[in-house]
């Protein structure tokens, strides 16, 4: 049986989340532990900012030892995280596995950080041995329904967070930014966010620096770009098409008169006002000059709010293909466990088979080679003819998950 | 099987895959699907067929006529869809074919055949005639469309809050690159289907120029494609003036073709 034990985003808050998290290079002597204290078979541990999750497989009920084992290892009393903790088996944690791979369980839904994660940590699991071939299913399945999810519907799509949605519009307006110059007003840690990522994907960068030019200077350096002072605002701003403004001045740093100027030297090719600040650096007329889109703080929150609203409606086709990657993934576990039984009730008929063999060799004498293979032939054909049709019903049955017919069988043939 | 029974199995095929592409454009904000694009091939096969079948029953190139105009003009159109979806995969553009194809099929189903045989329509010119003229038109009309996309999306890009269009419509500037890239090849098919054009009048009447309102219509055109021309590489006039020009130039053509038509019918009528 599958289990997960964990915790996550809804059910711990942080100061939980980070007491039981495994690091890195803990996980291999945490999967022995785990497995020897808790008596899996297989295990894989999970350990994100927004997730601790323990995913094992055993053959008799294991959560219980699984949630001691989260305590004693970190050295918590149990009662203290039992409350946090939720503790699934068998269909319920498989669907969980299948969600959480595919982002829908998720604090912001449809992430694509947390697939990476997962396949880093079953990576990990096979590395300290502890993967079988249960949780390895798991992990094809798993991985396979979550991009398909992906790529069915639109559940990562569009861009959820603020200096996301700055990049994604900037892909609205210009197709690609390779080749583009953005400009960064102000050195700020959420303007500079958004100037690497369109650095990253091939935009030229310049910085303005006003009374800490060093600072503007440093990071230029950093974006492999160059600074300029402010005063040369109007002639950057004909050159560039992005401009990324988050200083922390308390007034209006460009004017419309600036942008009117560098609009007229553009020949009215676009160009896209970020003005992350507060109070705003960039005059709200600006945008109402032609070619120009100016997005403040507030309207990037929008767009992200707007984008999440779509992803929400997305989830559901979403849950629909990991519902159908379930049952299937049940299926087959299914029709797994039927495997022994089989393999069992053909041992036993082919230990009859051999023994009446024996019995008639004895009453026969010496047979010719031609008289043991017919012999041989005839017997097998009967069995196999025999069995054929209980197994592939077997099989059937189980893969509907009517495994109860399996007790009924072993009393039957007296397995 | 006549013609008419594989133009009705095309309208199915367009039929099914233009409401696949609708239903998915409005529910899950991608326009074009395998399913409707494998439609509208299949569609387009039968589409072939038609036409060459009617080719076969008329003895000549079934462009003549209410029918055979709008089942040719369809056909053209699919083709010029599926050679822009091959080379620019803008899924919105089939917001813009799939509807004007369905009506222009679905005409030709409803309209009976026009028994007009001329010996002058059995010329060779009247194909490649045809489809020059098909394309120099088709890709006014891709420019003309690339212009309304561009105008919708810098509108939601204006009003700062993205609907439905926003995932849809592709970049500004794809928009752009593509409505100029469109004129350029415009340009030269109707250049050519002029030239062919006159030609052909020539091998009739021995003259080159007879008066006929699609002439005009045609040197109109023609007119605007220069003018787009110049002002996008000369005057660097890109953006929302291309996309403006490029409507506006759609918009005269439209115009004057419907005036050189029906003036003349109308005038014909009246005596």
């Amino acid at each position: 049986m599958i289990v997960v034990v964990g915790v996550n985003h809804e059910t711990a808050p942080v100061a939980v989340r980070e007491a039981l998290a495994f690091p890195k290079h803990e996980l291999g002597q945490a999967l022995e532990r785990v497995r020897k204290d808790a008596g899996l078979g297989e295990a894989m541990i999970l350990s994100t900012c927004n997730r601790v999750e323990v995913y094992g497989r055993s053959e008799k009920p294991a959560v219980r030892s699984v949630a001691e084992f989260l305590a004693r290892y970190h050295g918590r009393p149990p009662q203290e995280i039992e409350k946090h903790l939720y503790c699934l088996e068998g269909e319920t944690a498989v669907r969980h596995a299948f969600r959480v791979a595919a982002s829908l369980d998720s604090m912001v839904l449809g992430e694509s950080q947390i697939l990476g994660q997962v396949r880093g940590a079953y990576e990990a699991a096979e590395r300290a041995g502890s993967l079988g071939s249960v949780l390895n299913g798991l992990r094809a399945r798993s991985i396979a329904a979550a991009k398909r999810a992906r790529s069915e519907t639109a559940i990562g799509r569009n861009a959820v967070s603020v200096s996301h949605v700055a990049v994604e519009l900037a892909n609205k307006i210009f197709g690609q930014l390779h080749g583009r110059c953005v400009l960064l007003v102000g050195a700020g840690k959420m303007s500079e966010l958004a100037a690497r990522q369109m650095v990253r994907r091939g935009a030229r960068a310049s910085v303005l620096g006003g009374r800490t030019f060093d600072k503007a200077e440093e990071l230029a350096a950093s974006l492999g770009g160059r600074a300029a002072p402010f005063e040369a605002l109007r002639a950057e701003l004909a050159r560039a098409d992005v401009v990324i403004s988050g200083t922390g001045a308390p007034g209006v740093v460009v004017l419309r008169e600036d942008v009117e100027a560098a609009q007229e030297a553009r020949h009215g090719r676009p160009l896209f006002l970020i003005d992350i600040a507060v109070p705003r650096d960039i005059a709200e007329d600006a945008g109402r000059v032609k070619g120009v889109f100016l997005y403040d703080i507030d309207d990037l929150q929008k767009v992200a709010t707007a984008n999440l609203r779509e992803r929400k409606k997305e989830s559901t086709a979403a849950e629909a293909i990991v519902e159908h990657e379930v049952r299937e993934f049940l299926e087959w576990r299914r029709s797994l466990e039927i495997v022994p039984l089989v393999v069992e009730l053909r041992r036993r008929a082919d230990e009859i088979r051999r023994a009446e063999i024996d019995k008639a060799r004895h009453r026969l004498g010496p047979l010719t080679p031609e008289q043991e293979s017919a012999l041989e032939a005839a017997t097998s054909a009967i069995v196999n003819k025999l069995l054929h049709a209980p197994t592939v019903r077997l099989k059937e049955l189980a893969g509907h998950g009517q495994a109860d017919h399996v007790g009924l069988v072993r009393r039957l043939f007296d397995l | 099987m006549g013609s008419r029974a594989y133009l009705l199995i095309t309208l199915v095929f367009y039929a099914a895959g233009a409401l696949h592409a609708l239903l998915h454009a409005l529910l899950r904000r991608s326009a074009l699907t395998t399913v409707s694009l494998i439609a509208t091939l299949l569609g387009f096969a039968f589409h072939t067929a038609a036409l060459s079948q009617r080719w076969t029953e008329a003895g000549h190139f079934p462009a003549v006529g209410l029918r055979d105009g709008a089942c040719f003009l369809g056909w053209a159109i699919v083709l010029v869809f599926l050679l822009v979806h091959v080379t620019t995969r803008v899924e919105a553009a089939s917001l813009f074919a799939y509807p004007f194809v369905f009506g222009l099929v679905f005409v030709a189903n409803l309209t009976p055949d026009t028994g007009r045989a001329d010996p002058v329509l059995r010329s060779l010119y009247l194909p490649v005639h045809l489809l020059l003229a098909v394309f120099g038109y088709g890709a006014l009309f891709a420019a003309f469309s690339m212009g309304v996309l561009y105008l919708f999306q810098e509108r939601e890009l204006l009003t700062r809050s993205p609907r439905r269009f926003y995932y849809l419509i592709p970049s500004l500037e794809r928009s752009d690159t593509i409505g100029g890239r469109s004129v350029l090849g415009g340009f030269g098919f109707l250049t050519l289907a002029i030239v062919t054009g006159f030609l052909w009048n020539h091998s009739l009447h021995g003259r080159y120029w007879t008066g006929d309102p699609k002439e005009w219509t045609a040197l109109v055109a023609w007119g605007i494609y220069v003018g787009i021309l110049v002002a996008r590489w000369r005057w660097g006039w890109g953006g929302r003036r291309a996309a403006w020009l490029a409507i506006a130039g759609f918009a005269v053509v439209v115009f004057t073709f419907g005036w050189a038509t029906l003036v003349p019918a109308v005038a014909v009528a009246a005596r």
